[in-house]
């Protein structure tokens, strides 16, 4: 048996959608929270390495062209130096190796800046976070790789005994940074999964 | 996914519009929609009252199940 449907009264339910459940007003920032200090620190560092970046490529190109005539360069490891003739291909290779050094971080912080920027939205759970955060593993891989392979061959080829070259053990610290970064980008792929089923639930 | 809403045929029975029925359950239009054309992953029971107040009919109305071939292997995302 069917109950007769009572009159409206003119009382709207509720709108439960995904968009709203994703309370995109919600802030993150308040004053002094150590969300609006992660923000301060972050925009301050991007200036900086945008910076230091800049300065460094354009030493780089200046590179190509300045006069080195009986320019020698110290390499020491604090205790011991040994000085050896600047040659271009020496200046360039140190140049450009600084500039790939700053501009690899300078990258990661542009992706934590375009994560960060989605969680004071309220919405970190995208798929774009998952592909910005396996890009900033990525990069912290080639960074780490080749600042090792770098000492090395500086410790093999231009100042032997007097750099060390990196050991595997030194290699522990940046390699554990990467994987912790790997899984985040795996729980934030599940997040985002999670997140699509919450906007399809009706 | 093998279960089907079938409000296109209780909306026409009712001789009621998506958007009337939106604006009396509390949902939009736009959800409604992706209700109405199978691409929802789930429906919360509070919206499956409010559907059933406002169309006077069974959840067992409104909803159906359908296997087909594929239905089987269809749930897996990513």
């Amino acid at each position: 048996m069917r109950l007769p449907k009572p009159p409206s009264i003119g009382i709207r339910a509720p709108r439960l959608t995904g968009t709203s459940l994703r309370t995109p007003n919600l802030r993150t920032l308040g004053p002094g929270s150590v969300s609006s200090l992660l923000k301060i620190a972050l925009d301050v560092a991007y200036v900086l390495l945008a910076l230091i970046t800049g300065v460094l490529l354009l030493l780089w190109v200046a590179s190509i062209f300045i006069p080195l005539d009986n320019l020698n360069v110290t390499v020491t490891d604090g205790d011991n130096g040994r000085q050896i003739p600047l040659t271009r291909p020496l200046l360039l290779f140190g140049v450009g190796a600084m500039t790939a050094y700053f501009g690899g971080f300078l990258m990661i912080l542009r992706g934590l800046r375009k994560i960060f920027r989605t969680l004071t939205l309220g919405d970190p759970f995208q798929p774009d976070n998952v592909r910005r955060l396996r890009q900033i593993g990525l990069i912290l891989a080639i960074v780490t790789g080749g600042v090792w392979l770098a000492q090395g061959l500086v410790a093999a080829r231009l100042a032997p005994g007097v750099m060390e070259p990196q050991g595997v053990s030194d290699l522990l610290t940046p390699v554990f940074s990467i994987l912790v970064v790997f899984v985040l980008a795996e729980v934030f792929r599940e997040g985002a999964r999670l997140r699509r089923e919450s906007e399809l639930t009706i | 996914m093998a279960i089907r809403v079938q409000l296109d045929r209780i909306l026409a029975e009712r001789r009621m519009s998506l958007t009337e029925l939106a604006d009396r359950v509390g949902v939009t239009v736009a959800n409604l929609s992706i209700l109405k054309t199978g691409k929802a992953r789930a429906v919360r029971f509070s919206t499956l009252d409010a559907l059933c107040r406002e169309l006077d009919c069974q959840p067992g109305d409104l909803l159906a199940h359908e296997p087909g071939p594929g239905d089987a292997f269809d749930d897996s995302e990513d």
